[in-house]
């Protein structure tokens, strides 16, 4: 991501607040302030990170290369014996595959529809704030609530989707039961969520499109599917794959969506087959049930990895797709 | 800009009004004598009105119970952290009969309640149930009760199927799993069964298809050297392919135990049959609910007799109020307390007297159609013996039940399932 | 099809086909709230009636009752702690944000970009990542099962350091805190009397996004606040998801009323909170 300054707003310089009369003039003290001043404003997020940010990064990778549980304590070094051991892990690669497919299952048709409602969004229309509070809403729902919501539309007797599809002569579906049927429910959970926020990220973008570019490619005779392809869609690159790796860094840490779609029961396994659990939901069932301290923050770093190769991986695919023309940034 | 600051400024009284008010709400531990004990529980304990006699007798003290209803698979996790971080336990925790070799390691994290005056209460157990309460010499739980096998049935449903529905006669159609398999046929394939399956499904039935084959080794998934015996107990296998047999039958409704599902299942009535130690049976009738009073009934368990489940009461060293947890835990563990735990929800009592005692021996079960409770469970309880349990035993469990699960949901054969299970449950164990 | 052919229809005119859309979409997007009031507002029998139950009952209050005797799910105590661990939080976020945000966008000092950097850095760093020793740490401090836990190491953000460094960067005239040295002002005072009120539009929505995401957060709290009786409102709600007397409508009635400060609080600052998002996208 790189950081860009927007084109000031000048309207809103000047404060509120009345000039305070002069002080005396101190000096030095005006020097001290001058000098340490910005070190001491910005000084609380570095002591706080460091302290529950940094220090627990580093401890994790420690902790990885050791022998640790709860309950025995720290077992000693074992080199990178917790690495080797999960990479032979079935269950471990059984939640890498879950995430990746939730992952795919529920980005890719959410950055699609985003992008269409953002576009439908883009037109000029009545009750312009309605529609945009109406698919952001679902944002400012906790995780915790659409997943009971939705557990229960998922339900396998009593269920309103299994009620709705028997109209189409479908036989109720044991959503959990399946993998794919559990991934489609988790997806749809997130998308649900998050549609609406990525549309009106992209939205953003799209309103600092120049409307004079559309209307030369009418003239030209450019339909309208053209030119979203041709001009909005490349123009959108960058919030493009601001959305993607966010949807990344979000997705591939998932985590309660599964565990609270999969009921009271060993909820943690991600079903019987361990069909939805994810590598986030493993990490905990490592490390806070079976209490594997070393194992699980092995997992951790791994999964680290994997939102770094992932994100690496999206940031040229989206070059590719949206590829061609340069002159995205605003 | 004035709205928002004004917006702002509802926001922010909004929020001082709630850290104000915490102060008001106050603390549950108060100085003037007011004590709150909390007891954590899974299942069904039935010591309500325990609690209120306890209360009664000593002013000031309230008793809250955590964990009603929950399965052992959230429950151990949860007490395992609280040991093991010397906070959020309750005053008294429950601790399974599977989970106990789990926490032994740990006794020093337990009240020795020998210090509290336990010492002579020796004789209100079977020996057996005093004995495992023991770790190093200090007592770390006293038991609670033990799980003597029946199956538990519905009337109304096998009437409905043209089935008999005497206790005694249904008992006479299964005298082996594989009777009981067949009756299941008879009742699927008869013309009204009232939409119901047969069996609840296959978890719950192969614990306790378990807990019967293991009687005879004395095991289950460990052997008593806490060897992992999954493949090589004779008892699993066999209790897993009964369990294959019956969901091959069409029989299973399906439900994995202690899910929402499940106890939605006993309400709509779901299913005819279930297999349930005693504690099972305030277990149904909690779920059912009181619209099906008389419905159920109980009948003998195929293949005879067995003993699933029963329970420790422990002081974890955590607690503020060790003393008054003690008192409480021997109270509730007493021949009184457990002839309590008996009438509310079924719990067969580990102690002598209380077995004796006329209000168990002769015991009838109005819920269950009047069924003789006594006779069912008390009669048998004195034989009972305990199966022995290995350090990871739930963990192992887990995953053979979840494999069992994948047949039933029609995503592996029984064999694919088995080998899963084998394989699943060394990872676990490891 | 079409009842109205514009002659010259240009790409950002809403036909009939946005306007239905963009409904259908909303209709999508409320229906789950719609249904968690449907529920939440019937017995628990209901939601096992078919066809389903489509509009709302009467017994709201009812189940509003039971959820609050709910003993193990300790709702109330759930509430109250969201209300503390939240507001405590935003207003530290916005505090400690905006004062540096102040410092990097208007202040010269040695390295004022690398930390900068730095800062937005971190934002890219999963969370869970540290979960393990961040728990590790809390049970050294005996902070397990406390509030100060899911406190203190959110008090400050990347995010909101960043998002009030561009705000303050075009809002505040160097101009104006120039004059206002010259008048003797300490730098404490410029923040204070000259910046943080000019900062006070972008301060909003950051506070609003701060409320919110703190109020949904779960897997930290789920993995160091143990204790049933100290946590937040949301895992109140697995609680009450997970016990096994599972009474879906009052299920339901917590989940609607955990849900609803935050409706509340979008539906009065819609508007800020869209311009928020979308603001902080494009300079992202």
């Amino acid at each position: 991501m790189t950081a860009q300054i927007t084109r000031g707003r000048h309207d809103r310089g000047s404060p509120d607040a009345a000039p305070q009369p002069p002080a005396p003039s101190r000096h030095r003290l005006t020097k001290i302030d001058l000098k340490f001043s910005p070190y001491i404003f910005i000084s609380p997020f570095f002591i706080i990170f460091a302290i529950f940010g940094a220090f627990p990064l580093a401890y994790t990778l420690w902790v990885s290369l050791r022998k640790w549980d709860l309950l025995g304590g720290d077992g000693g070094f074992v080199g990178l014996d917790n690495y080797s051991a999960i990479l032979k892990d079935s269950w471990f690669w059984n939640a890498v595959y879950n995430t990746f497919g939730i992952f795919l299952l529920a980005t890719i048709p959410q950055i699609l529809l985003a992008l269409v409602t953002a576009y439908w969004l883009n037109k000029k229309l009545r009750a312009r704030t309605a529609f945009r509070m109406g698919v952001l809403v679902p944002n400012v729902t906790s995780v915790a609530a659409v997943a009971i919501v939705f557990s229960q539309l998922f339900g396998r007797d009593f269920g309103l989707i299994n009620w709705l599809i028997g109209f189409v002569g479908i036989d109720p579906i044991d959503w959990p039961a399946g993998r794919y049927s559990a991934w489609f429910a988790v997806a749809t959970m997130v998308d649900w969520r998050w549609t609406g926020y990525h549309a009106l990220i992209l939205l953003a973008a799209m309103q600092a499109i120049p409307k004079d570019l559309y209307e030369s490619a009418s003239i030209d005779g450019a339909s309208a599917l053209r030119q979203f392809w041709q001009i909005t869609v490349p123009l959108l690159r960058p919030t493009l794959l601001f959305s993607v790796i966010i949807a990344t860094i979000g997705g591939l840490q998932l985590f309660t969506e599964p565990l609270l779609f999969n009921g009271s029961n060993n909820a943690i396994l991600g079903g019987s087959l361990r069909q939805s659990q994810t590598v986030a939901m493993y990490l905990y069932e490592q490390g806070f049930t079976r209490f594997n301290f070393g194992y699980g923050a092995a997992i951790a770093w791994l999964l680290f990895l994997l939102i770094i190769i992932v994100s690496l991986a999206n940031l040229v695919l989206v070059r590719r797709l949206a590829g061609g023309s340069k002159g995205a940034e605003q | 800009m004035g709205a928002t600051t004004r917006r702002l400024a509802a926001v922010a009284s909004v929020a001082v009004l709630a850290l104000t008010g915490i102060s008001a709400c106050g603390d549950d531990e108060g100085g003037d004598g007011n004590v709150t004990l909390t007891v954590d529980v899974f299942g069904q304990f039935g010591y309500d009105e325990l609690y209120r006699k306890f209360e009664a007798s000593h002013p000031g003290v309230t008793i809250k119970e955590r964990g009603t209803g929950a399965n052992l698979s959230d429950y151990s996790p949860k007490l395992t952290q609280y040991l093991a971080t010397n906070a959020g336990a309750g005053d008294i925790v429950a601790i399974e009969e599977g989970l106990l070799v789990q926490y032994k390691p740990q006794a020093d994290k337990f009240e020795n309640l020998l210090d509290h005056g336990a010492g002579d209460k020796k004789a209100n157990f079977l020996d057996w149930k005093w004995d495992l309460g023991m770790a190093d010499g200090k007592l770390m739980g006293l038991g609670t009760d033990v799980g003597g096998l029946a199956m538990c049935y519905r009337q109304d449903l096998f009437q409905k199927a043209g089935l008999p529905t005497n206790r005694d006669e249904v008992s006479k159609l299964w005298p082996t799993w594989d009777a009981y398999i067949a009756t299941g046929e008879r009742f699927k394939s008869a013309p009204d069964n009232g939409g119901a399956s047969f069996v609840d499904g296959a978890t719950n039935l192969f614990e306790a298809i378990l807990k019967q084959n293991g009687a005879s080794v004395g095991y289950t998934f460990y052997d008593k050297s806490n060897k992992l015996a999954v493949d090589s107990n004779p008892a699993v296998k066999q209790s897993w392919d009964t369990t294959m047999k019956m969901i091959n039958a069409g029989l299973s409704a399906n439900y994995q135990s202690w899910t929402d599902q499940w106890v939605a299942g006993f309400k709509q009535s779901k299913f005819a049959t279930i297999a349930c130690p005693a504690w099972m049976t305030g277990v149904i009738q909690g779920n059912a609910g009181d619209g099906l009073t008389g419905k159920w009934d109980i009948a003998t368990v195929p293949g005879g007799g067995g003993n699933w489940g029963g329970s420790w009461l422990g002081v974890p060293k955590q607690g503020k109020n060790k003393k008054l947890a003690a008192e409480l835990a021997i109270f509730l563990t007493s021949p009184e307390g457990q002839l309590g735990g008996w009438k509310a929800k079924g719990t067969l009592p580990s102690s002598p007297q209380a077995l004796d005692d006329p209000s168990v021996k002769d015991a009838t079960n109005a819920y269950f159609s009047g069924a003789p409770t006594g006779k069912i469970f008390a009669a048998g309880a004195r034989n009972l013996k305990p199966l022995h349990y290995g350090p990871k035993n739930l963990a192992v469990q887990d995953q053979v039940l979840n494999a069992s699960r994948t047949v039933e949901q029609k995503q592996r054969t029984p064999d694919q399932a088995w080998t899963q299970a084998v394989a699943d449950a060394k990872k676990a164990a490891a | 099809m079409s009842t109205k052919v514009k002659a010259t229809k240009r790409p950002w005119d809403a036909g009939p086909v946005t306007y239905i859309a963009l409904t259908i979409l909303a209709l999508i997007s409320l229906f789950p709230f719609y249904w968690m009031i449907v529920i939440s507002t019937r017995t628990n029998d209901a939601i096992a009636d078919v066809p389903p139950p489509l509009l709302p009952g009467g017994r709201f209050a009812t189940n509003v009752a039971h959820l609050f005797d709910n003993y193990e799910a300790h709702f109330a105590q759930g509430l109250i702690n969201s209300a503390i661990v939240s507001t405590t939080v935003t207003l530290s976020v916005v505090f400690f944000s905006s004062l540096a945000g102040f410092a990097f966008a208007k202040l010269r000092f040695a390295g004022r970009n690398r930390l900068l950097l730095f800062i937005i850095g971190t934002m890219m760093v999963p969370i869970q990542l540290g979960l393990i020793p961040q728990y590790m740490l809390m049970v050294k401090l005996g902070w397990n099962n406390e509030l100060q836990a899911v406190i203190v190491p959110f008090l400050v953000s990347g995010f909101g350091v960043f998002m009030m460094r561009q705000y303050a960067d075009q809002a505040v005239s160097d101009e104006l805190i120039e004059a206002a040295r010259v008048d003797g002002c300490s730098t404490w005072r410029i923040y204070w009397n000259v910046v943080l009120p000019a900062l006070r539009p972008a301060a909003a929505v950051l506070g609003l996004l701060t409320f919110m995401t703190t109020w949904n957060e779960f897997i930290w709290p789920f993995v160091v606040l143990n204790d049933p009786g100290n946590q937040t409102v949301q895992l109140s709600l697995r609680l009450l998801g997970t016990t096994y007397y599972n009474d879906f409508s009052l299920v339901f009635a917590g989940t609607a009323i955990a849900t609803l400060p935050l409706l509340v609080v979008f539906v009065v600052f819609g508007r800020q909170i869209i311009s928020g998002i979308m603001e902080g996208a494009v300079k992202a």
